[in-house]
């Protein structure tokens, strides 16, 4: 089982962020940084609530999760059927694996000028984007939990009756379920980065983009609400899969 | 039952070397017997289990089940592994249920057969834990209640209480025996105890290694049902023991790879 | 027969990329898009950008910076990271500080740090320091964690103190995933220079590519996506070999890159 929270580490833990916070305060308190470039965390959040009950507000974080989820969904649905199917034919496996090799350390927002030419300035770009992002590693990890899944698995599950292509299903995709799952885990941080990022670079909507306008602007305020938005999506997405994680996988130990 | 016929098995350890993991086997195991295959660790034992399970393809020779060749896993011969290989994803029950599941079997009367299995094996309230709550002892039951569950004509077991603490292992080995006195089926058992061949067989295999060989077959004439407490001060079993591994250590007196 | 093979494996990757490469230039006759060339055009472009002098050095400050930002980012995440995994209070004192920052964007913080240090190499080099610190923190705390227990008291027993343990036990054995979170932040290092530049609009290659898509020399644009492939692919591909010779006693690991975007 997982190890218990002691409330010491509770204390130890929140300590950091408290000390940020004070520090934060205390730079625009004591006069070391003008209110215009670092406003107090009071205000700040004070208007990160302020914006969350705003329509306008609320539009911006819908366009940015459409995108989101958009470029992730895809992303599992290619990232897991290619990974299994790369750890279960030695034929695909030759002809994946150097691709994979090649495209995997390509830095991908390379290719969105390109991706913008050939797609448009709407969702479609940006979702093709966070897919292609977020494709990487729950791909490697869900073909690193197929290849490495036990053979007697596999032959018990053979002698048990199974035929050859149900052993896919039934064995080597929920065996390889906690590696996919961790591929997701980090699938799912990268696309919240790369949707914001997206929208920075060229967007009409979207969380980065009122970033970018309150840039412009030079509203300090502003600029620090959509970060603290996204990190806040960002937490509460992964606590969810968080969830599904722990109930999918109520039967394996610990790692 | 089971006849192997001059069965040979090559791995290709590297490019240049092959190993001979098996050399010539013919072996053949009667309906009903029990068959322990004996050997040091490296003797090819359990590559022959796994050639009679359809694991593995020789690589010359054949094995048989009642006169067809063997080309793969079948339900007629159910393995137990020392790693268990249980679905951690399933519950025990779930585990159990899986091969009559597979049969075609209705659910209601697959979980009630089920049930009794697990009862049969002394893991009675026990059905809905997961395989990482159970220790070792209580996965190999479970093991054994799933493989036992879709009716093999063959047990195989390959060492399969060999990743277990002393005490437990003779607990299992007890209740191995009364849970096989009951229909005795076909088994064919890998382990390199001697005890526990000599405790539990009809037949002992000895195999020796580099290559892998048959040493020679003993015939364990003991009365059965067989208590543990009674055999061990019965001179018969002593014998039996005492000249299995008088003949191994000839083997590794006359050097390695002899 | 195992050297044709092993010819066979390292063409590999070549192969791949002349068949992405074929694969463009097919689908871009095939689309006859204006904005789309073709690869041959493409490639055709790379030399006019490499051979201009102000580009040449606009790309090699953006990788001045890159290496900068890595080296201290590994030189300061690498002890942290190891002494996270080996002492439970300091990896309750930043665990849920490291959680809280994960999920930001590193490169969005740009307009704000710029606000605050300018348009300058400190800006850029933060950005991507602060872009490849966590993945080698969370790989170095995971190797330091697995490192077995009986290891580290086979070295107090040695009479190694607690400093000499973790350098000279603990970081060795972690050293496997010490590297491969460094091989992540490496790849990390190059996006996050990339898309700070796209963002700022200063200089570097990431504004080529945006002032060529502005401009529309939708040569020049597919030119530079070539050009900071190439960086990625042949930066990744020469860490994989020096990684390859540091761990050479370990287990051989999972030979696909398993590098985050």
């Amino acid at each position: 089982m997982r190890p218990r929270i002691l409330p010491t580490d509770v204390l130890l833990g929140t300590a950091p962020i408290a000390l940020v916070l004070a520090l934060w305060q205390g730079l625009v308190s004591f006069g070391f940084a003008p209110v215009t470039l670092l406003p107090p965390p009071g205000i700040v959040f004070g208007r990160l609530l302020q914006q969350l009950v705003t329509s306008t507000f609320q539009q911006e974080i819908v366009a940015t999760l459409i995108r989101l989820f958009g470029g992730f969904l895809i992303a599992v649905v290619f990232g897991v059927g290619i990974g299994i199917a790369a750890a279960a034919s030695p034929a695909i496996n030759s002809v994946v694996r150097p691709i994979v090799r090649v495209l995997a350390p390509l830095p991908k927002v390379a290719l969105y000028p390109a991706l913008l030419l050939l797609l448009g300035f709407n969702h479609e770009s940006k979702i093709t984007l966070v897919a292609a992002d977020a494709l990487f590693p729950i791909l490697l990890s869900t073909y690193f939990g197929a290849s490495t899944v036990e053979q007697k698995l596999i032959w018990s599950a053979m002698a048990a009756g199974t035929p050859r292509r149900e052993i896919l299903f039934k064995v080597v995709l929920p065996a390889a379920m906690p590696s996919i799952l961790t591929g997701c885990r980090i699938g799912l941080v990268i696309s919240c980065i790369v949707v914001f990022l997206a929208e920075m670079i060229t967007s009409t909507d979207g969380l980065g983009h009122v970033l970018v306008t309150a840039a412009r602007t030079f509203q300090a305020v502003d600029m620090f609400v959509p970060l603290i938005t996204i990190s806040l999506l960002g937490l509460i997405l992964n606590g969810l899969l968080q969830a599904v994680r722990s109930y999918l996988l109520r039967g394996f130990p610990e790692v | 039952m089971i006849e192997i016929d001059r069965v040979s098995q090559v791995f290709q350890t590297s490019a240049r070397s092959d190993h001979l993991a098996l050399s010539d086997i013919s072996l053949s195991v009667e309906e009903g017997a029990f068959v322990s295959i004996l050997g040091p660790s490296g003797c090819g034992k359990s590559t022959l289990l796994y050639i009679v399970g359809g694991f593995v393809n020789p690589t010359s020779g054949i094995a048989k089940m009642k006169g067809k060749t063997i080309t793969g896993p079948g339900p007629d011969r159910g393995p137990v592994f020392q790693e268990f290989a249980l679905f951690p994803w399933k519950s025990v029950l779930g585990n159990v249920m899986y091969g009559p599941r597979q049969q075609g079997v209705r659910a209601v009367d697959a979980e009630a057969q089920s049930r009794a299995l697990i009862e049969m094996v002394g893991l009675k309230g026990y059905e809905n834990f997961y395989p990482k709550e159970l220790s070792g002892g209580m996965k190999q039951r479970v093991a054994l209640a799933r493989t036992l569950a879709y009716h093999p004509e063959v047990l195989l077991m390959d060492e399969p209480f060999g990743a277990l603490d002393a005490h437990t292992r003779t607990r299992l080995q007890n209740d191995l025996l009364n849970i096989w006195e009951r229909d005795r089926k076909t088994v064919i058992f890998v382990t390199h105890s001697v005890d526990e061949a000599v405790f539990l067989s009809d037949k002992v295999v000895m195999m020796s290694r580099s290559p892998g060989r048959i040493r020679q077959i003993v015939d364990i004439e003991l009365p059965r049902p067989r208590r543990r407490t009674e055999l061990l001060l019965d001179p018969r079993y002593q014998k039996f023991v005492v000249d299995i591994e008088r003949m191994f250590d000839d083997d590794d007196e006359a050097g390695p790879g002899a | 027969m195992t050297q044709r093979g092993a010819l066979i494996a390292r063409a590999a990757p070549v192969l791949a990329c002349i068949g992405l490469l074929a694969l463009w230039q097919v689908a871009s006759l095939l689309l006859k898009n204006d904005s789309f060339p073709t690869a041959v055009e493409a490639i055709r472009a790379v030399p006019a950008i490499l051979g201009d002098k102000e580009a040449l050095i606009n790309i090699l400050a953006s990788l001045r910076r890159m290496a900068v930002g890595f080296g201290v980012a590994v030189a300061v995440s690498v002890p942290l990271g190891l002494l996270m995994g080996r002492s439970r209070q300091v990896q309750a004192f930043f665990n849920p500080l490291l959680m809280v920052i994960y999920p930001v964007p590193k490169a969005a913080l740009m307009p704000i740090i710029m606000l605050w240090l300018g348009v300058g190499d400190i800006a850029k080099t933060l950005v991507i320091f602060l872009g490849v610190s966590l993945p080698v923190i969370y790989h170095s705390f995971e190797g330091a964690k697995a490192v077995e227990e009986k290891m580290v008291w086979s070295g107090a027993a040695m009479g190694l103190s607690a400093a000499q343990r973790l350098v000279r036990i603990v970081m060795p054995a972690a050293l496997p995933e010490i590297l491969t979170g460094c091989r992540t932040g490496l790849v990390l290092a190059l996006i996050t220079m990339i898309t700070s530049e796209m963002i700022a609009r200063q200089s570097g290659a990431g504004n080529i590519l945006f002032n060529a898509l502005d401009m529309g020399q939708y040569d020049t644009v597919f030119a530079m996506i070539i050009i900071v492939g190439a960086m990625g692919i042949c930066l990744d591909a020469a860490f994989e070999r020096v990684r390859a010779r540091l761990v050479r006693w370990s287990e051989p690991q999972f030979d696909m890159p398993l590098s985050f975007s």
